[in-house]
């Protein structure tokens, strides 16, 4: 029995694989109910399903837990989709047996609604009451994105701002919009949306409310899209935790810890990561939730990298699990590691590489590869030394400022000559009337001129004879 | 015969202040030619006859216009035949390695007429038609920065003939003006600071018609004759002047095409690697299209991977084939092995010959060199030809290692200053160009023409303008008059 579950679940995961899933095998330290406690909306079934489909360990459960969560709302596809993974995991549990009864009554009410909702907009249409619409498309939006209509769920939030008279009605849309598009993973839209939802006359109060989502979802967008240092500044900004965590439809504020200190670790040096990271207060109660984010910055800030990226490690199976951060988790850890290594190389003038592999060797490969595409890369301004005292040896590179500006002088001098000579032959060209012409005057100056491309590709057997005699 | 040899002599006048004034030197010099060509017309049997005596008196320094009118009676419209053509080549030499190249600027058709037969190949063995050809390109424009129908013929002959080392003082030069660029032609042809295209240009006859094709038609062979002298970055120098040769309309040229194919093969040799050239986007474009082998061989060059250069070689071998490049090639694939031993500098500073003997594959085989000595050979060979700075060391318990000495040279006060100096030198030369550019520019039809109507308008501007037209008029006035006086 057991190792015929084994089976299914490899079966399960090399399935996911293919799919091009990343898969985590180490059990993460996440408590599963705890975690998704946190969370509230729409964003708890992503959250399990996705730890249903990466998590070795704890893939059966989320997944059992999709399924009930998933029941627990409009959503028929994601009941669907859930079962399907689960009955392909572990086919014997409980859960397995497809409800049909309530696909079909939820599927019958889901469409009646929506006639319903559609009816009573057209009514508000009719009598012209722009508050009663904009309250109409929201509720016709916020039931298609129950029932997993995302895009008609965006059409009709949309819809709202025509009729938003205040500011509060503006945000409101704005954050509806915003919410649909991190579903869809649309960085773009949610830049744009999320300037909109901080218009420039609204009050302090109003500020210190809207600050914490509005710095979230525009680190988060930032994070998207790979831009990881105006994602740390969002996040590290992001005000009160208490406020954020009201907006754990789409992250909690321990995410934002995890977030704001790994972006920061990428992409700040030690002194910024003091000043703006340890010494940030507001920050500073976002770190409290993440102990041990706190610790790796402070290591680093301390020049005790292989403790920081130990830190760090050890928690990668839990990042991996972040519906936002798990296809990043992996850039992220190599460029901490790069710049650790970087900065460990700061004070010395040369390394045996015997000392720097007891601080950042890995089990599995070598570091000497690694230190070579870095030096490749130019990430590392380094030399290596196989010869010299026992083992290798890795030299930093001494930058000599006069040479440099030597050799600068002389290339500035050479560079200037051949362009100027370079631009007075060009205008002696132009002057002498020599240019090749296109197709414009196709044949009017003399033989081995080309017409234009097109023609070119076409005619150019019959071109070969033309031009140059001899010289080939 | 006496009335031939006075009209062959009465030039130059002997008097000094004649000499140094050009004005009078011009006017002497024109009746002379004038006087030369009704002598030529009419007397071609008495030159031909009595050229013996001839030669003995006209001096091909001094009387250089002179001389060139005899050697045109003998050599044209065929040589003469009561006179022997080892005779004619003789003076042909003695003419074209002496003459005043101030005075022979009144030459015109009668010299290139000369020329071009010499350059044509036929009339002299090509290693002494490639020396004197050179020798008379230099002497009528010692710059060397006009570009003539003769350039392109010294290029052709000795690239053909193989005679290239006496073509290079010629090609060495860079090239500024071509002719066809003057609007017009200088009024005294003697005048020594006129630059090149004031006097070399068809209405003074001492140049054919150059046509674009030609322009880079000798840029390709100058690519090519550096090609065979091995000396990589001047060729490529001279193939990017094609590769980048300006375009209208989205023109290409074959020429262009077939000089971007070894331009991005020679550059590998030179540079290790590709670089986009610098032309127009749909010049490039057609590179891209027509030059796709040579492309992707120079991308598999730059990379680690020794298979795929390979096969990306032999893949192609009909288009090298076709496009005469396969000896660039096969230098290119030579070269593979010393650009990758050259690329562990940025890695290494010191690293032993095996190891780099497990880190470099050959290209020509695909497969490291057999034995430490030979790696030991390729490394010594590259640092004699300069290509790597290092030395190679041997450790106490006898692994031979490389040693990679810094690339960049650090010099002392006095030499940078020294090398500076030289850089200025060159830039004062240089400046020569510029002011004449500047000055052709300056006084060209279209610029007088744009600066005239810019003053027109800023004037009627002026005119527009409400305020000042008012302000004027105050000038004018006499606000006081009038007033009774106080």
């Amino acid at each position: 029995m057991a190792s015929n579950q084994e089976g299914q679940l490899l079966a399960y995961f090399t399935a996911m694989e293919n799919q091009g899933s990343i898969i985590v095998r180490d059990v993460p330290k996440l408590d599963l109910e705890l975690y998704i406690a946190n969370y509230k909306g729409r964003t708890r079934f992503d959250r399990l399903l996705l730890i249903g489909q990466s998590s070795v360990p704890l893939c059966v459960d989320a997944l059992k837990a999709a399924v009930i969560e998933a029941k627990k709302g409009k959503d028929v596809q994601r009941y669907q989709d859930a079962w399907e993974y689960l009955r392909m995991a572990s086919p014997n549990e409980p859960e397995t047996e497809y409800d049909n009864a309530w696909v079909n009554m939820t599927t019958k009410t889901n469409k009646n609604l929506a006639h319903q909702l559609e009816a009573e907009l057209k009514g508000y249409k009719n009598n012209l009451v722009k508050e009663s619409i904009r309250i109409g498309h929201r509720e016709l939006g916020e039931h298609l994105e129950s029932t997993g209509n995302i895009n008609g769920a965006a059409d009709a939030y949309v819809k709202m701002r025509p009729d938003a008279s205040t500011v509060s009605h503006v945000i409101d849309a704005g954050k509806h919009i915003i919410g649909v598009l991190l579903q869809k993973g649309d960085w773009t839209g949610v830049l744009a949306n999320a300037k909109q939802i901080m218009p420039p006359n609204i009050s302090a109060e109003e500020i210190t409310r809207e600050q914490p989502y509005q710095r979230m979802v525009t680190g988060l967008a930032y994070l998207g899209s790979e831009k990881y240092a105006e994602a740390a500044k969002c996040f590290l900004d992001a005000g009160d935790p208490i406020m954020c965590q009201q907006y754990n439809n789409v992250a909690s504020s321990n995410d934002v810890a995890i977030y704001g200190g790994l972006l920061a670790l990428v992409s700040m040096d030690r002194d910024e990561l003091q000043h703006s990271v340890l010494d940030n207060n507001s920050f500073r109660n976002y770190l409290e939730l993440e102990p041990q984010i706190r610790k790796a910055v402070s290591m680093f800030v301390n020049c005790r990298y292989s403790a920081c990226l130990e830190i760090l490690e050890r928690s990668r199976s839990d990042y991996l699990l972040d519906i936002y951060l798990q296809k990043h988790v992996s850039k992220i850890f190599s460029l901490i590691r790069k710049k650790c290594i970087v900065q460990y190389l700061v004070p010395f003038s040369c390394v045996t590489l015997g000392s720097m592999s007891s601080v950042f060797a890995k089990r599995d490969e070598g570091l000497e590869a690694e230190l070579i595409s870095m030096i490749k890369a130019g990430e590392l301004k380094a030399r290596i030394n196989t010869i010299d005292k026992v083992g290798y040896l890795l030299v930093m590179t001494s930058s000599e400022p006069r040479t440099a500006m030597q050799m600068k002088a002389l290339e500035t001098i050479k560079g200037y000559q051949r362009e100027a000579l370079d631009q007075i032959r060009r205008m002696s060209l132009a002057a002498a009337d020599l240019e090749i012409r296109g197709s414009a005057r196709k044949g009017a100056v003399g033989a081995g001129i080309l017409p234009g491309l097109g023609e070119m590709l076409d005619d150019i057997g019959g071109e070969q004879n033309l031009g140059i005699e001899g010289t080939s | 015969m006496d009335q031939c040899a006075s009209t062959l002599l009465a030039f130059p006048p002997t008097l000094a202040n004649v000499i140094l004034n050009k004005e009078s030197y011009h006017e002497a010099a024109s009746v002379h030619t004038q006087r030369l060509a009704k002598l030529l017309k009419e007397h071609t049997r008495d030159l031909v006859a009595y050229s013996y005596e001839l030669f003995q008196v006209v001096h091909p320094t001094v009387n250089s216009i002179s001389y060139l009118v005899l050697l045109h009676a003998l050599m044209f419209p065929s040589f003469a035949s009561s006179v022997p053509s080892e005779f004619i080549q003789e003076k042909i030499v003695t003419f074209m390695m002496l003459f005043d190249g101030h005075q022979s600027r009144y030459g015109g058709t009668l010299l290139l007429d000369l020329l071009e037969a010499v350059g044509s190949g036929r009339i002299l063995p090509p290693s002494v038609a490639v020396d004197c050809l050179a020798a008379a390109i230099l002497k009528l424009d010692p710059s060397g920065t006009i570009l003539t129908s003769s350039h392109l013929a010294l290029a052709k002959l000795a690239y053909e003939t193989n005679n290239i080392q006496a073509a290079i003082p010629v090609i060495d030069k860079d090239i500024v003006f071509y002719p066809g660029m003057a609007n017009e032609v200088a009024v005294h042809l003697c005048d020594p600071e006129l630059p090149p295209f004031m006097y070399i240009s068809r209405v003074t006859g001492l140049t054919a018609n150059v046509k674009s094709a030609a322009v880079l038609e000798y840029d390709l062979l100058c690519g090519m004759i550096y090609c065979s002298r091995r000396e990589w970055k001047k060729a490529r120098a001279a193939l990017e002047r094609a590769v980048s040769f300006p375009t209208k309309e989205t023109g290409c040229s074959k020429i262009m095409v077939d000089a971007f194919k070894k331009w991005v093969l020679v550059g590998l040799l030179s540079e290790g690697k590709y670089l986009v050239p610098q032309a127009s986007s749909s010049t490039a474009k057609t590179f891209g299209v027509l030059g796709g082998p040579y492309i992707a061989l120079a991308m598999a060059f730059a990379s680690d991977d020794v298979s795929e250069l390979r096969s990306e070689a032999e893949r192609n071998m009909p288009v090298w084939l076709e496009d005469g490049n396969v000896g660039l090639v096969e230098e290119v694939i030579a070269s593979y092995q010393p650009w990758r031993v050259l690329s562990l500098q940025d890695i290494y500073t010191k690293i032993s010959i095996p190891e780099i003997r497990e880190q470099t594959k050959s290209a020509e085989t695909g497969a490291p060199l057999n034995k430490d000595e030979d790696v030991e050979s390729l490394i010594q060979n590259m640092i004699i030809e300069g290509m790597l700075k290092g030395v190679i060391e041997k450790n106490d318990d006898g692994t031979k290692f490389l040693v990679f000495l810094s690339s960049t040279t650090n010099l002392s006060e006095q030499e940078f200053a020294e090398e500076i100096q030289r850089a200025a030198d060159r830039l004062k030369e240089l400046k020569q160009v510029f002011v004449t550019t500047n000055q052709r520019l300056g006084t060209s039809r279209e610029y007088i023409r744009w600066a005239v109507k810019e003053t027109k308008r800023d004037k009627s501007g002026d005119a527009q303008d409400p305020t000042l037209g008012f302000e004027a008029q105050i000038d004018d006035e006499d606000l006081m008059s009038g007033l009774p006086s106080i």
